[in-house]
């Protein structure tokens, strides 16, 4: 690769451009001007985002709204969710779906067995799927870089395959009827998709201000020195490895939020909507934005959630299109659309990016001294 | 005796890195680790601040055993590392490394920043600039100021001379032996024996994951096994 002088490389820099003149009227601005901005996105996503005038140019012959609840919405909530294992710690997480699965499966199980309200069930599926980070976590992460990426890979597998093969959790027929959320003065049923939109943003602006709080306290901190170098984090006395798993966990927590709200909207979920390529998909949105830069992730997961669609009138090549446009992307532009400032100093000098990649196992011997001499 | 290391293994998957390396570090002093590639030199350093388990044998730290005790936490009982190939945190400011190093402290640590650009002018210039962009001997600099701010009380170095230039290796040494001086007990890894012996006062020899010799440093430079193996000396043959 050429790097800088490639014409293709050229063709992407007034997106670098703008994007840093963006960041810096950004950094400079008001506090005021900063909640301006952040109420006028609200309002835009909430009145003119879903209205039929968009609906028109962004999906034409389909329904927009439906579209931006799944895949839009759902995408975008995995996204930010997943952004935190692999953007802000440097975990290299292929196995996301699980997490997505499990707060599906919570939901669906604990409302038709036992009839819990929306509420309270995806309270406990929240819970669940955290602890299930944490225990996928704790045996995991000792690895780092490929060799986490397989083993997590291996437990998405693992639990869509267990999905499978539960009958108590409707095996391979899935589980039908979860319950709708329930709120005085909205109904929330299969046919109407307005209030599902509503509560999909409501939890989008939620993980973004948790995520925000997060990415700027001392946690966030860590979670930056972990992906830049894990060895010199627990020098400067960062406990690396309870960090690790809190990054699991939260992003755990997040897909399972997303699995939830999917789930109860759609009313009917089976293993097979649990595939590893969705956790591929999820990891190019993150990224295709930017991994690390919560805008730069928004966008990444907007695009990859609304472009297969948009593309529906060229039918089988939509796939082949978008997967082109994919490599050409990383080839031109491996930092994503919306990289932070900081990501393009990490990969200027060729760590952090995604962990570091290499193939380094800390694991503890056991083997006797005498043994190896031999 | 400030640091103690007992008769240490470690193992890299069935591979000894170590063999059995004792050595001993009193309150004060500068003592180096010097040997060829491969002899295990950053091997013991790793095992000293806890990024690698030990098969068998014993670390003693400040009167307690702390061979079982977790890196992080090895740091806040006073041990600070400036690791090999620096470790710097590329997307982060000169500033925030340093605050790095002062992670596990709380408080405000204004002071110990001074002190640190006081040593090193060149970081106090650079506080805003990303770690990542510096170079080879800025981020020497900034490797050793953030273990600084880890209020060590003995400074583990490993290699700080690695890929620089030799004014800028006489001008690390210079600085290592200042911060020695204001009380930091220095613990020096280094391929280049003849300035680490001129610096520390005492040093071991490593070889293949054992140590073969432990003398005063003074005493090592003249040592004609010593000047033959590692200072490109004259080869024994006068």
């Amino acid at each position: 690769m050429t790097g800088n002088k490639s014409p293709l490389r050229r063709a992407f820099a007034p997106i670098g451009a703008f994007n840093d003149k963006m960041r810096d009227w950004w950094e400079g601005a008001n506090l005021w001007v900063r909640w301006a901005v952040y109420l006028l996105l609200i309002i835009f996503a909430l009145t003119l985002l879903p209205s039929p005038q968009f609906a028109t140019f962004m999906m034409p012959g389909s329904d927009w709204v439906s579209t931006l609840i799944h895949p839009i919405g759902t995408f975008i909530l995995l996204a930010i969710g997943l952004n935190v294992v692999v953007g802000q710690a440097g975990l290299l997480d292929l196995g996301y779906v699980a997490f997505f699965a499990i707060g599906g499966y919570s939901l669906a199980y604990f409302g038709t067995k036992y009839g819990w309200n929306f509420w309270a069930t995806v309270v406990v599926g929240i819970l669940l799927t955290g602890v299930s980070g944490i225990i996928l976590g704790a045996p995991t992460l000792r690895l780092r870089g490929d060799y986490l990426a397989i083993v997590t890979l291996g437990f998405g597998e693992i639990v869509r395959i267990t999905a499978n093969n539960t009958d108590e959790i409707g095996g391979a027929r899935g589980i039908t009827g979860v319950p709708h959320p329930t709120l005085p003065g909205v109904e929330f049923t299969l046919r109407d998709a307005a209030p599902y939109y509503y509560l999909m943003v409501g939890a989008i602006v939620l993980v973004i201000i948790l995520s925000r709080r997060v990415e700027k306290s001392r946690v966030g901190r860590a979670w930056a020195a972990i992906r830049e170098d894990e060895d010199a984090a627990e020098l400067m006395g960062v406990p690396t490895f309870k960090f690790k798993l809190l990054a699991f966990a939260m992003g755990a927590v997040i897909g399972g939020f997303g699995g939830a709200i999917w789930a109860s909207k759609v009313s009917f979920i089976e293993p097979g909507n649990f595939p590893f390529i969705l956790s591929a998909t999820i990891l190019a949105a993150v990224v295709l934005g930017g991994s690390g830069n919560l805008p730069g992730v928004i966008v990444g997961a907007f695009l990859i959630a609304w472009l297969p669609e948009r593309l529906r009138f060229i039918n089988e090549y939509r796939i082949l299109i978008f997967g082109a446009a994919l490599v050409l992307m990383m080839a031109f532009r491996p930092e994503g659309l919306l990289p932070s400032r900081r990501r393009r100093a990490e990969l200027a000098e060729g760590t952090g990016g995604m962990g570091s990649m290499g193939a380094e196992v800390a694991t503890q011997t056991t083997v006797e001294p005498s043994e190896v001499s031999k | 005796m400030l640091l103690e290391v007992r008769d240490i293994h470690v193992h890299y998957g069935k591979i000894a890195a170590l063999k059995g390396v004792t050595l001993e570090v009193e309150e004060g002093e500068i003592v180096t680790l010097i040997g060829a590639n491969g002899a295990g030199k950053t091997t013991t350093l790793k095992s000293i601040s806890g990024l690698r388990p030990l098969t068998s044998g014993r670390i003693v730290f400040d009167g307690t055993d702390i061979s079982k005790l977790q890196g992080h936490k090895r740091v806040l009982a006073g041990i600070g590392q400036a690791p090999e190939g620096r470790g710097i945190f590329p997307g982060m400011t000169v500033q925030e490394n340093l605050l790095m190093g002062a992670y596990a402290r709380k408080g405000t640590f204004r002071e110990e920043l001074d002190e640190v650009y006081e040593l090193f002018p060149r970081l106090s210039e650079r506080r805003t600039q990303f770690g990542g962009t510096m170079s080879g001997g800025e981020q020497q600099m900034l490797a050793i100021g953030r273990a600084l701010m880890t209020n060590p009380k003995v400074l583990l170095l490993d290699e700080p001379s690695m890929g620089l230039a030799p004014m800028l290796v006489a001008q690390i040494f210079e600085i290592v032996r200042e911060i020695n001086q204001r009380g930091t007990t220095v613990l020096l890894v280094e391929q280049n024996a003849m300035q680490a012996l001129q610096l520390a006062h005492r040093a071991y020899v490593l070889e293949s994951g054992r140590v073969v010799k432990a003398a005063d440093a003074s005493g090592l430079l003249d040592d004609p096994e010593v000047r033959a193996a590692y200072l490109g000396g004259d080869l024994g043959v006068d």
